[in-house]
């Protein structure tokens, strides 16, 4: 180019700058319409570049042709000044409409270009894209790695092979949640109790963590666990907490190192416990009496539960109902000890991971 | 759908980028994108503004459980949440208990909170735990249903630009200290205030918005106030008290904002006003004074069409008026005609008046003089358009053809007579 301005030729000349992309190119454009993006801006009067092609005003690395194209025909719009109100909305409304790549593209350029009414009207525009999706919608959407290990997913475990463990398991989970519910007492000498067994639970973990894979201990696992669970159940019935909220935060209290609560929170802490307690319920079948034949009525109850608080948790994961089973082939009946063990395990390490 | 597909798009952004998309998505959404990825696990996490509202709630059948929910979710979210929050906002029709808040106070507290609105409870009124006033860069204060006592200690919000209180409860003396313990208030709104004798100071002040039965109100020390809304409710006790009071009301309210530029009365406000006005001094001139809508004044009250004349000759630059009729109708019967020919300075004008809305109009005669009398003196009048009310239905031709004849000062001047729908 040389140095002469560009097509339109005005009786007011426009002064140009020069603007150099991070891939190299150059282009010239209409000053008071670069102005407008602060960096350029602050580059052409304070540093006084920009004034020929030599020295180029260097764009940062994230603006590239494309994006300064769009961000150039926004400012070009707005930096004209008779257009009302209702215009420039219509108009931006009108831009934002771009694929999501575009939209991410734009608004990483505009931030860098520092022009926030391009990040604003951007970020509205993805806001509206993630605005009620669910997780599996927005990860396609933005190609997002579906990369949480198991146990930071969280789900209650949906039945749909119809195993009998699993079904179990289930129920006991809703009858424990419903027992709290029901009870209604004083907390302040329920949590000062429950404090001790927090303590004792703590100790029983290390245990069966020390002695855990042993075939022999399980014997005293077994015991332990019935300790551990007895303490637990007693506990459950004494909470004066009437929600699963409440339940969910006795819960919380006998975590036994800080495991930070990643996700969202009522979730989380719940099914972090949910395995280990369940498994360690489960041996309490045979001390306190309790089958499978529920009276109907209340089966029917304990499973219309289950299903709402799956649906609560509004998500389904298959992989982890394939690791349980999988887990549980290997493994006979003893595969909930040791997975109790693990279970400790894992919440201990996970605990020091994070902590 | 695109070259490079299977390349993440978005969790690189700068961070500053994701706050901007997830305070603008509904709170639950923007936790739930903890479980998108790896990346995605804490950063709404940093997101400095929080605003739980009904979009948080998990529908369900139990009321009880609805309120726990919420309540664990704000809890959660305020111990998972790190770095400052600036902006925390309550706005639901359930009431969180008094510890539950009283902690979530006291945690924002210690956050740099700049931004505070809370709005709990469709009966209830919680009361303020003292932390709310140690929250040094609050900038933006609302409250809505609560009790509020500073403490003693209490030196003021040095910070506040924004205060809004409607139907708080706190003790007379408090109301004003508070304003006048806030350098920076720039906007003032009072809500459902019952019975309050008012004096504000603020020298920042811009906007004032009142609202309630207020007995008196004076702007001692407002100098930049440019725009005053106010609706004035009347009980037994306030009638007393404007019968007994002394002074000139409309110097006390209105002798201090020069700089005025949109003012709005509603209800006994012009009323208000009238008390003690004398006919024929206008100390203050307002040159900004571009808006005026006053609601429900009563023409068959001299005292208040002098007032409202007061108003419109002070405003030089007065651009638009927009006044309603009251239709309380007294038995007054004898209107003082004679007045818009003698006592009143003919040689007024409206210079700038382009607009004016006058609705309920029922057709009493003041209320046609003034018309008439605006119609007169106002050179540049574009519109002036007159909605009678509801009430009145056999006079309206008769009005209709005696403001059609009236002599008009502007050559652009339409009369257009509305029949406003039901």
């Amino acid at each position: 180019m040389s140095g002469g301005p560009m097509a339109i030729v005005k009786p007011e000349m426009k002064s140009y700058i020069w603007l150099q992309t991070a891939d190299g190119s150059i282009q010239q454009v209409e000053e008071e319409v670069a102005m407008l993006c602060p960096l350029i801006y602050k580059e052409l009067i304070h540093n006084g570049m920009g004034s020929s092609k030599n020295c180029a005003i260097l764009l940062p690395e994230r603006v590239n042709p494309a994006n300064l194209g769009l961000i150039l025909e926004f400012c070009r719009f707005h930096q004209v000044s008779g257009r009302s109100n209702k215009e420039r909305k219509k108009y931006d409304e009108k831009f934002v409409r771009l694929d999501t790549k575009m939209l991410c593209d734009l608004a990483s350029a505009a931030d860098s270009l520092q022009l926030r009414p391009v990040v604003d009207l951007t970020s509205r525009a993805l806001a509206r894209i993630i605005e009620g999706k669910t997780p599996e919608e927005i990860r396609e959407t933005f190609h997002l790695p579906d990369d949480l290990t198991e146990e930071e997913k969280l789900e209650p475990l949906k039945n749909i092979t119809d195993d009998p463990r699993i079904r179990l398991l289930n129920r006991l989970y809703a009858r424990k949640r419903k027992a709290l519910h029901k009870k209604e007492k004083l907390k302040n000498v329920e949590v000062v109790e429950e404090e001790h067994r927090v303590d004792e639970r703590s100790v029983d973990d290390l245990l069966s963590f020390i002695n855990s894979g042993d075939q022999d201990s399980k014997g005293v696992k077994v015991t332990k666990n019935k300790k551990k669970s007895r303490g637990r159940k007693e506990q459950g019935r004494n909470t004066s907490s009437n929600s699963e909220a409440g339940n969910y935060n006795k819960e919380s209290n006998c975590l036994t190192s800080g495991t930070s609560v990643g996700s969202s929170p009522s979730r989380n802490s719940k099914l972090q416990n949910s395995p280990s307690e369940l498994f360690s319920s489960k041996f309490d079948l045979d001390d306190f009496d309790i089958d499978d034949e529920l009276d109907p009525a209340r089966q029917e109850e304990i499973d219309r539960e289950v299903e709402d608080f799956a649906r609560r948790l509004n998500s389904v994961w298959p992989e982890r109902i394939q690791q349980i089973l999988s887990l549980g082939q290997e493994r006979k009946r003893l595969g909930p000890i040791s997975m109790n063990g693990n279970g400790s395990l894992k919440r201990c390490t996970a605990g020091v991971d994070r902590g | 759908m695109d070259t490079d597909s299977g390349r993440d798009l978005i969790s690189d952004l700068p961070q500053s980028i994701i706050e901007s998309i997830l305070i603008k998505v509904p709170l639950l959404d923007a936790v739930r994108t903890s479980i998108l990825s790896r990346k995605w696990r804490y950063k709404w996490a940093t997101i400095t503004q929080l605003v739980f509202n009904d979009t948080c709630l998990i529908p369900c059948n139990d009321k009880s459980i609805v309120s726990c929910n919420l309540v664990n979710f704000i809890t959660r979210c305020l111990f998972l949440h790190d770095g400052p929050i600036h902006k925390f906002e309550l706005n639901t029709s359930y009431s969180p208990t008094s510890p539950d808040l009283d902690q979530w106070l006291l945690f924002l507290s210690r956050k740099d909170i700049k931004e505070l609105i809370i709005d709990i409870g469709e009966d209830d009124w919680f009361r303020a735990p003292s932390c709310v006033f140690f929250c040094p860069k609050l900038t933006h204060l609302v409250l809505v249903r609560c009790e509020l006592n500073p403490p003693p200690n209490f030196k003021g919000f040095l910070y506040l630009k924004h205060l809004s209180l409607q139907q708080v409860i706190i003790p007379p003396h408090d109301i004003e200290v508070l304003i006048s313990s806030c350098p920076l208030l720039e906007s003032l709104t009072l809500s459902y205030f019952d019975s309050l004798e008012l004096t504000i100071r603020a020298p920042n002040l811009k906007y004032l918005n009142l609202e309630g039965e207020f007995k008196d109100i004076r702007l001692e020390n407002t100098p930049c106030l440019v725009g005053i809304s106010v609706a004035m409710y009347m009980t037994d006790d306030i009638a007393e008290h404007f019968e007994q009071s002394s002074g000139c009301n409309f110097d006390k309210f209105l002798g201090g904002v020069p700089c005025l530029e949109r003012l709005i009365g509603h209800i006994y406000f012009t009323k208000y006003l009238s008390i003690g006005n004398e006919q024929g001094s206008f100390p203050v001139i307002y040159q900004n004074l571009k808006f005026i809508e006053l609601y429900q004044v009563s023409f068959e009250d001299m005292k208040e069409l002098l007032v409202v004349l007061r108003m419109i000759v002070s405003s030089p630059n007065l651009e638009e008026l927009q006044i309603s009729s009251s239709s309380i109708t007294t038995t007054a019967d004898i209107y003082d005609l004679d007045f818009w020919e003698k006592d009143w300075p003919a040689d007024c004008t409206f210079s700038k008046l382009k607009i004016v809305h006058m609705t309920d109009f029922s057709g009493l005669p003041h209320e046609i003089a003034f018309i008439k009398f605006l119609l007169g003196h106002s050179p540049v009048l574009e519109q002036m358009i007159v909605a009678p009310t509801i009430y009145v239905t056999d006079k309206v031709v008769k009005m209709l053809i005696d403001l059609l004849t009236f002599r008009r000062a502007s050559p652009l001047a339409t009369v257009k007579f509305v029949q406003e729908p039901l």
